[in-house]
């Protein structure tokens, strides 16, 4: 029922919500005790004691925990583009894990520290904790637009290459600004519970302030950063999938809420700032970062890997090679080897399985009995055959003929009563296949 | 293409697997000793919460131990990334399948693990609010972390048998399917298990000696219970290996008899554990020193084990390498400057001057 695409969807989001508010928390803190010593305000610095151990309850388990948990998920829905990425970056990995012994280490000590420490070390280590963490998401950033962006790996196959992509500088800018804003937001739920009036409403407005920072920079980094994508990212989400230019749409009216709620809210009346709406923003804030990385993740496709891997694993190295031997023949876990002209219907399940299944589920989510509702077998093997043209953001089909109509028949029989599935695709399907061959010989090397 | 072994990923290694290999298994004993510190920790901590209920030094030894479980938990964790990146890049293909398998499962261990995460602060923040139910949180936190362990240990046995997976695919639905629990694997989850407990029983025992100054007599008895389970974690635990050791394939051990170093490693292994259990009443951390040397031989032990077992589908050996030096160079320069800051860190928190003022 929930498909790959989505376990991995939900853990990343709800990480990529408390993984950057671990960096930009950790700015948030020394920068805001450093106020607190300087304005000699006590009251402000029992407050950032406060939001220091809400930061270490979310941070330490939540977001370290999550992040482990996209790994995992990543690992068991794209093992072939795990394992890739682990060949190519596996160093960075190796350094980003060194940042999280010092991030780990600098948070419980910042955390139980307060009494034990005096104030400048103390801040040296709030320091420490912020390097390490910022550290750790230029890290993984570059991993992360590599997927999207691979630039001149493609033909070198080094590690400068593939991680001084073109998306890495923006996207870290973006991120960064992110992390700034997110401070914000947490903060907001934290200084929404201050029982002294006047320190509640210096902080809250203190707060939106991050907040407010954070989210102007982030259009001017992202227009930069969408400026780097792919041409058919860029149409996929502008117009080229709806769904697509549905959530992009909705990526920027949620910002925008964002920033007008935190202005005329907490930032223009502070006094009248509850918890309750401080929870509010932080769900919208949620839902700005969850339709926002939906998207960042649905413009790659027909790739996981852009211009190398396609979302089904397949490299494009190898769709010559599968086209002429079968999927079947060329794919491990299948339990039919061979397409049986008296029992297709068994042979296409198994064909959706390896080839179909990591995006799609039969009822669940990203449903294909939805997908080919009403269609017959004519008309599904016509789009099967047709992909790359009519659904660019699908990777082309991989089989020989009789494998694309076995997967056909078998999406036919998911209608019932089962759309003419009597009606065997002719003449126009070996037709079909010509006309592919040439309209996606482009991108496939 | 062997039809049934999946293949690697043709992307070259970026390291001699010589090196990636000699990571693996030196991350991973430092993900043991931080995992055994858990592990045995939490059963520890649960026997003496329920002594505890009668008895006010076992309240008093989980009150303090606990205050060390959160960072330990995240330690935990984190060295554990290590090793699982370079087991996923020397071995990724045999791990992903079986991981793939019993796919459900595994991504159980995310929440098993986070759920037992927040047990163990919920454990150290409401120790005495919690009163009499705090033994049952507890519990609770150790079954979660079995569970976790017996996991790993289902999934890391389960890659050894790449000749298994397609009979195991074809069994049921790809996601659910746990391969056969046999003896040999429970015999190594408690092999593993009773490991935790020994090793933590000397971790509390150093750590009780850090309570010297404000309580002596605790400490005092907080050293001579953590070695108690030291002592009896390790005796029994003779018990298991031979019963893990005689369970493994006749095969398999032929082939680790036949070679002197798995044969030494062995040897040397059960003689320093003989060893830490003679002086641990006496000499904690040469006791200590010892154990480290057995768990790092352990570990190497169990590397030639894999070895042994995927000699016939895979060598890593004969994958292609092309050398990432200038990266790796920078990680292992990033690795001793981030110890350092580690240690800096350490240091400032534990000057006797700041020790004097209670911890929190």
């Amino acid at each position: 029922m929930l498909g790959g695409g989505l376990v991995i969807g939900i853990i990343a989001i709800l990480h990529v919500f408390v993984s950057h508010f671990a960096v930009g928390g950790g700015l948030f803190l020394p920068l805001t005790e450093r106020k607190a010593y300087r304005d000699n305000n006590p009251a402000l610095l029992e407050y950032v004691k406060s939001h220091s151990k809400f930061f270490v309850l979310v941070v330490l388990v939540f977001g370290a925990v999550s992040g482990v948990g996209i790994w995992w998920s990543i690992g068991l829905v794209n093992p072939e583009a795990t394992a890739t990425l682990i060949h190519v970056f596996v160093w960075g990995w190796a350094i980003e894990w060194v940042f999280f012994i010092v991030e780990i280490a600098a948070a419980f000590i910042y955390y139980y520290g307060w009494e034990r420490l005096d104030a400048k070390t103390h801040l040296m280590v709030g320091w420490i904790y912020f390097g390490a963490a910022w550290a750790s998401l230029l890290v993984i950033n570059g991993i992360l637009t590599f997927m999207l962006t691979p630039g001149r790996w493609l033909e070198t196959q080094t590690f400068v290459a593939a991680y001084f992509n073109p998306g890495m500088l923006p996207s870290l800018v973006v991120r960064t600004a992110v992390c700034i804003a997110l401070a914000g937001v947490y903060a907001l739920i934290t200084s929404s519970a201050i029982g002294d009036v006047a320190l509640r409403n210096e902080v809250v407005r203190y707060a939106a302030r991050w907040l407010l920072v954070g989210a102007l920079i982030i259009p001017f980094a992202g227009i930069w950063y969408i400026s780097t994508l792919p041409s058919m990212a860029r149409e996929i989400s502008m117009g080229g999938a709806p769904a697509v230019t549905i959530f992009a749409g909705l990526s920027i009216f949620f910002s925008v809420l964002v920033v007008a709620f935190a202005y005329y809210g907490p930032y223009q009346r502070p006094r009248h700032f509850t918890m309750v709406f401080a929870f509010l923003l932080a769900v919208l804030a949620l839902s700005t970062t969850g339709v926002t990385e939906w998207v960042r993740e649905a413009v790659r496709k027909p790739y996981i890997i852009y211009g190398y891997m396609y979302a089904n694993s397949l490299r494009l190295a190898d769709m010559q090679r599968v086209r002429a031997q079968g999927v079947l023949k060329s794919a491990r876990w299948v339990r039919v080897h061979e397409v049986d002209p008296h029992a297709l219907e068994r042979a296409g399940e198994e064909v959706f399985r390896v080839q179909c299944a990591s995006c799609h589920t039969v009822n669940g989510y990203n449903s294909i009995r939805f997908a080919v509702k009403g269609w017959s077998w004519v008309m599904i093997d016509y789009q099967l055959a047709h992909l790359s043209a009519l659904k660019g953001f699908m990777p082309p089909f991989a089989g020989t003929d009789a494998e694309r109509q076995a997967l056909g028949a078998w999406l036919a029989s998911l209608n019932s009563p089962p759309a003419s599935i009597a009606v065997e695709p002719g003449s126009s399907a070996a037709e079909s296949q010509s006309i592919d061959a040439t309209g996606e010989g482009g991108s496939q090397q | 293409m062997n039809p049934v072994i999946p293949g690697p990923v043709p992307v070259p290694l970026p390291a001699p697997p010589g090196l990636l290999e000699f990571l693996l298994v030196f991350t991973f004993v430092l993900h043991l000793l931080a995992m055994d510190f858990l592990l045995g920790g939490v059963i520890i901590l649960s026997v003496s919460s329920f002594l505890g209920r009668r008895d006010s030094r076992h309240r008093e030894f989980t009150r303090r131990v606990s205050r060390a479980m959160p960072s330990v938990t995240a330690f935990t964790i984190t060295l554990g990334v290590a090793p699982l990146l370079f087991l996923q890049l020397v071995y990724g293909q045999l791990f992903y399948t079986s991981s793939d398998l019993m796919a459900w499962y595994w991504l159980a261990v995310v929440f098993l693990v986070m759920l037992g995460y927040y047990g163990v602060y919920w454990y150290q923040m409401q120790h005495d609010e919690l009163g009499a139910a705090a033994a049952w949180v507890i519990v609770v936190t150790a079954i979660l972390f079995i569970h976790v362990a017996f996991l790993f240990t289902q999934n890391i046995t389960t890659m050894l048998h790449p000749q298994n997976f397609y009979s195991l695919f074809v069994k049921g639905q790809v996601g659910t399917i746990l391969a056969p629990v046999t003896l040999l694997t429970i015999a190594r989850l408690a092999h593993f298990v009773v490991a935790a407990i020994a090793v933590a029983g000397l971790g509390v025992a150093l750590l009780s000696r850090r309570w010297q100054t404000e309580s002596p007599e605790l400490a005092d008895w907080g050293r001579r219970y953590g070695v108690t389970w030291f002592m009896a974690g390790t005796l029994v635990q003779f018990l298991v290996g031979l019963w893990f050791l005689f369970g493994l394939p006749v095969e398999i051990r032929q082939a680790l008899v036949g070679e002197k170093l798995p044969v030494g490693l062995l040897v040397a292994g059960i003689f320093l554990a003989l060893l830490a259990l003679l002086i641990a009443p006496k000499s904690l951390l040469a006791s200590s020193v010892a154990i480290l040397g057995t768990v790092s031989m352990m570990a190497v032990l169990r590397h030639f084990v894999r070895i042994a077992y995927l000699r016939p589908y895979f060598d890593p050996h004969l994958l292609p390498v092309q050398g990432q030096w200038v990266v790796f160079s920078i990680f292992v320069v990033l690795l001793l400057a981030g110890l350092a800051t580690v240690g800096w860190m350490l240091y400032v928190f534990y000057r006797p001057a700041a020790a004097r003022r209670a911890s929190m």
